[in-house]
């Protein structure tokens, strides 16, 4: 079991220390704009700018395992750099490393137990205030309602692989922090900070295996809900049929990087004359856009071993289609098979690049 | 039942590698085998090569079914290609599966070059399956 230290402390105290001591050169973490009402992932580096350091706040505008990949792609942070993520987009951040899109050198992984985000509507169309029920649920170690359906539903909220694991459920916001450093670069940066020094070490609450077990539930009840919308034919269509073709989900997508999609490619559009011929022979006509379906298959199968149902997509789908949610169920299916969790262990190969000779032999007829 | 499903003749996509798939039918071609006329053979260049879209194209724009062949393992022009290929089609089978569209419209069978007569069983056996399966119900919902 891990060591939690209590660490008298906030965590906007703690980045100014970081930053004071030169520990790190930079710490990026969502960030409270209050002259737009705001916030916003952020890299700040002058110890006074860490005020409105919010990265618990129950929303998330983008997936930032992007904005790492922004930053280190092509060349690594030259100084340590403290993210703050939340559970899933360390996953994604890990995915982004196998796929060559992420550097990880300098970079020191801190997150958290995530009691899960609202949609970004109500924080765009909000004042911001953190909701009392909000805070309520993470005190008792419960789903607040009104959470993404992804979030409420996921069961990996606990950090892993992170460098510093700040406990979360079970404390108010107001609290000091209580967090564990299970990697080794977790402890120097601690011991660089004098946290374990100063820090008392203390008991783990109940709070996170009550949500562990809520999550449960609510996945389970979930992927019923999801198989039983989509089960007959009628049902898929029905769903797929209000996609207006934006694939704005693919562009907030984490994991989906590719600078060239396949879908926007030319690799699967007919020319007008095909179509011309098509609309000779059918009496139906065509529906249009073209391609709605095919487009979220294609998806399902080039990312699907790969989501971590962060929920990014369903939140800017227009149509109000359950994309995270579809493919969380699709997507997990898959995991399953493969028995691989997205993000979970930076030694596990992605699914469709590696192969065993002896395997999957039912897969063959 | 048999006369019934007679009055039905799926349309069937049949992917073939390069190396083996397709030698397979150039085999059966040079014994005189027969397969159905129906089955409608496609050249890929390594079955590892197949992205999954491609099938599921097929699938919403007309066939029944899609079968697909390769080098058996261990015998891949390119090494590991068909290994490849099998978790490509395991991941195709567990989407349709999961969202109740019955994977096993889609097969996966290795025939080596020199087996005409796996070829040709292998595409008359696939039309029967999808014979007694019935129209696939995604071709009536093209453009979707």
């Amino acid at each position: 079991m891990e060591r939690i230290y209590e660490i008298q402390m906030g965590i906007e105290e703690l980045a100014r220390r970081a930053l004071e001591t030169g520990t790190v050169g930079g710490v990026a973490a969502l960030l409270e704009v209050p002259e737009t009402n705001k916030i916003a992932f952020t890299l700040v580096r002058a110890p006074e700018d860490v005020k409105g350091l919010a990265p618990f706040s129950p929303w998330m505008l983008e997936n930032a395992a992007r904005s790492i990949s922004q930053m280190t792609r092509e060349a690594a942070f030259t100084q340590p750099v403290a993210v703050i993520l939340r559970p899933c987009e360390l996953r994604a951040l890990r995915e982004l490393v196998k796929l060559k899109q992420v550097n990880m050198t300098n970079l020191i992984l801190i997150s958290f137990d995530c009691p899960g985000v609202f949609p970004i509507g109500s924080r765009l169309n909000g004042n911001g205030d953190l909701p009392a029920a909000y805070e309520k649920a993470v005190l008792e170690g419960t789903n607040c309602p009104g959470i993404r359906q992804v979030c409420s539903a996921c069961e990996e909220f606990v950090p892993r692989g992170a460098d510093m694991v700040i406990s979360l459920v079970g404390r108010s916001p107001t609290d000091t922090l209580r967090a564990a450093f299970p990697t080794e670069a977790g402890q120097k940066f601690a011991e660089a900070l004098g946290l374990l020094a100063e820090g008392r070490e203390v008991e783990a609450g109940e709070e996170r295996d009550r949500l562990a077990g809520i999550r449960a539930d609510e996945h389970n009840a979930l992927s019923a809900r999801i198989q039983g919308s989509l089960k007959d034919l009628d049902g898929l269509v029905s769903v797929f049929d209000r996609c207006i073709s934006c694939h704005a989900c693919r562009y907030v997508c984490p994991v989906c990087y590719c600078k060239d999609c396949f879908f926007e490619s030319p690799a699967f559009s007919y020319y007008p004359h095909s179509l011309h011929k098509r609309l000779e022979q059918s009496a139906a006509g065509l529906r249009l856009p073209l391609d709605r379906l095919l487009f979220h298959l294609g998806r399902l199968t080039h990312m699907g071993a790969s989501c971590v149902a962060c929920g990014m997509c369903e939140d800017v789908c227009v149509a109000g289609i359950p994309v995270s949610q579809i493919f969380k169920t699709v997507g997990g299916d898959i995991q399953q098979m493969f028995d691989y969790l997205p993000g979970g262990s930076p030694d596990d190969p992605l699914p469709l690049l590696t192969y065993r000779e002896d395997e999957l032999k039912e897969m063959e007829d | 039942m048999k006369e019934e499903s007679k009055e039905f003749t799926p349309n069937i996509l049949y992917a073939l590698c390069s190396w083996c798939g397709s030698g397979g039918s150039e085999t059966a071609g040079a014994m005189k085998l027969h397969y159905p006329e129906n089955v409608k053979p496609v050249r890929f260049y390594c079955t590892g090569g197949i992205d999954p879209v491609y099938i599921f194209r097929a699938l919403l724009e007309g066939a029944d079914g899609v079968v697909v062949s390769g080098c058996h393992p261990g015998d891949c022009h390119f090494d590991t290609g068909n290994y490849r290929a099998r978790r490509r089609i395991a991941a195709v089978k567990t989407i349709l599966n999961t969202l109740g569209l019955d994977g096993d419209r889609v097969w996966l069978r290795w025939v080596g070059h020199g087996e005409g007569k796996r070829f040709v069983d292998t595409a008359s056996e696939f039309d029967e399956h999808i014979q007694e399966k019935g129209p696939s119900p995604l071709k009536g919902i093209r453009g979707v």
